[in-house]
């Protein structure tokens, strides 16, 4: 399941420039997960040619600390347990990726913008006040009211 | 720093144009939009000049702040423009807002946190964008973006609210509540989401001061996304600039049409500031003397009211 921290978020495992923690400890197998590949794919338009090499369309042949770096915490997020990333280096085009992440294993992120889940329902708890929320309705009703951010 | 500029800076594979025009700028969006490559090009060009292969074209300096020693570096630059990435933890801190006020820099800053602590207008919020087809600029080819706005605040046809909430508590609202039959304030921009929810099941008219409303219509357009309750927001820049644009007052078209070219960011943290000033000391010596927090009488009148309200948008007049 999701869980979601909103607003500043402070512990010691909390990385809050995910961008630059991915290019100092990612693995080469994480980049040819099956999942990091179609993420690559979907979000940069890029194409995996292998553990140290992206094909982009806009830049060329790249190496794998120039991906975006929301799909850098997508990647960490999908491999990396024992951390909680800020999400807010992630766009909206993350969100569906992120609740796909969701569905296999708890994971817990920290948001400071009101991030669009899209319109299908999905089941995430909302840290700060403990609530579950069912859709992005609730989502953002349960943020505003409470002023998380 | 007074002006508006615009910059246009590429390689042989990227090419960026954006314009500024005011002392904070905010760039959000989707991820893999070109932001973070938009400020590696910048850093490049400032740390190696034209060979680094890149071509910055910018009336003024541009520079990029990072966490490494940033208060030190900032307090070094002056008329710059200043970009800033969304991996600068400092752009929350109150000391950070300190410094931009004042300051006779421009701020380009990627965020997608609002920054609550600094004055931005709704106007300069921008997403970047390719706006080449893919059939045109192919693998490997340049990609050229452009800035765009991401908040239409133009109301739509026909708005005829049951409710007006206005963000001011002071003159604005004392004008609004004589312009339209049912009026109320929020008494501040940090409380209109509660205004909203509190009359959502009215058709509401919401009227913020654009120039400083920034860091909250995220979360208002996060909230009328949901379609929970019609409701349309108007954000001139200011009461104050409803006033100076209204010719009750004799104002030069260009203090209206090119206030970058007046508001000095040192002096003035947002362009809201500057309409206050500049319309306080018109006014001194006239019928229309002004007072932000007691609207004088006379702004009240019938011909006075009829030229404010014509400054109003058709469809909320």
């Amino acid at each position: 399941m999701l869980k979601i921290y909103f607003g500043e978020f402070e512990a010691d495992n909390y990385i809050f420039n995910p961008d630059v923690y991915f290019n100092n400890t990612y693995e080469d197998e994480w980049i040819v997960d099956k999942i990091s590949v179609e993420m690559i794919k979907d979000i940069d338009g890029s194409k995996v040619m292998g553990p140290r090499l992206i094909d982009s369309p806009f830049l060329g042949s790249i190496p794998v600390e120039r991906l975006s770096g929301g799909v850098k915490t997508l990647i960490l997020m999908n491999n990396d347990d024992s951390h909680v990333f800020n999400a807010s280096a992630c766009g909206d085009n993350c969100a569906k990726w992120i609740l796909k992440i969701a569905e296999n294993k708890d994971i817990m992120i920290r948001l400071g913008y009101l991030m669009d889940f899209g319109d299908a329902s999905f089941e995430v708890e909302i840290v700060n006040t403990r609530k579950l929320v069912h859709s992005q309705k609730e989502l953002v009703i349960e943020v505003l009211d409470n002023k998380l951010i | 720093m007074v002006g508006k500029y615009d910059i246009e800076i590429y390689n042989n594979k990227v090419h960026y144009f954006l314009e500024v025009n005011r002392n904070i700028t905010i760039l959000k969006g989707n991820s893999a939009t070109g932001k973070t490559e938009l400020i590696r090009l910048v850093s490049e060009y400032e740390a190696n000049g034209a060979s680094s292969g890149i071509s910055l074209k910018c009336e003024k300096k541009c520079s990029v702040l990072t966490n490494v020693a940033w208060e030190l570096r900032l307090s070094a630059l002056s008329q710059t423009i200043v970009f800033i990435d969304e991996t600068a933890d400092f752009i929350k801190t109150k000391r950070f807002a300190e410094l931009v006020r004042g300051s006779d820099n421009y701020f380009v800053i990627v965020t997608r946190d609002d920054l609550s602590q600094l004055p931005y207008s709704v106007d300069e919020i921008y997403g970047l964008v390719n706006v080449s087809s893919t059939s045109k600029y192919k693998a490997y080819k340049k990609v050229y973006n452009e800035m765009y706005r991401l908040y239409n605040l133009n109301p739509i046809q026909n708005v005829n609210p049951e409710l007006v909430i206005t963000e001011d508590s002071n003159s604005g609202y004392q004008c609004f509540s004589h312009i339209f039959d049912k009026c109320i304030s929020s008494n501040g921009k940090s409380n209109i989401y509660e205004s909203i929810r509190e009359h959502k099941d009215k058709k509401l008219l919401v009227i913020v001061d654009g120039a400083a409303f920034g860091p909250e219509i995220g979360k208002i357009m996060g909230y009328l996304s949901l379609n929970e309750c019609k409701c349309v927001i108007y954000a001139p820049e200011s009461f104050e600039y409803i006033i100076l644009k209204s010719e009750l007052l004799d104002v030069p078209n260009e203090i209206i049409n090119q206030t970058y070219n007046y508001a000095d960011s040192k002096e003035f943290a947002s362009w809201e500031e500057y309409y206050n000033k500049y319309l306080i000391n018109l006014s001194q010596q006239t019928i229309y003397k002004y007072s932000k927090t007691q609207l004088n009488k006379n702004y009240l009148g019938k011909k006075a009211l009829e030229k404010i309200k014509h400054v109003l948008p058709e469809q909320i007049q």
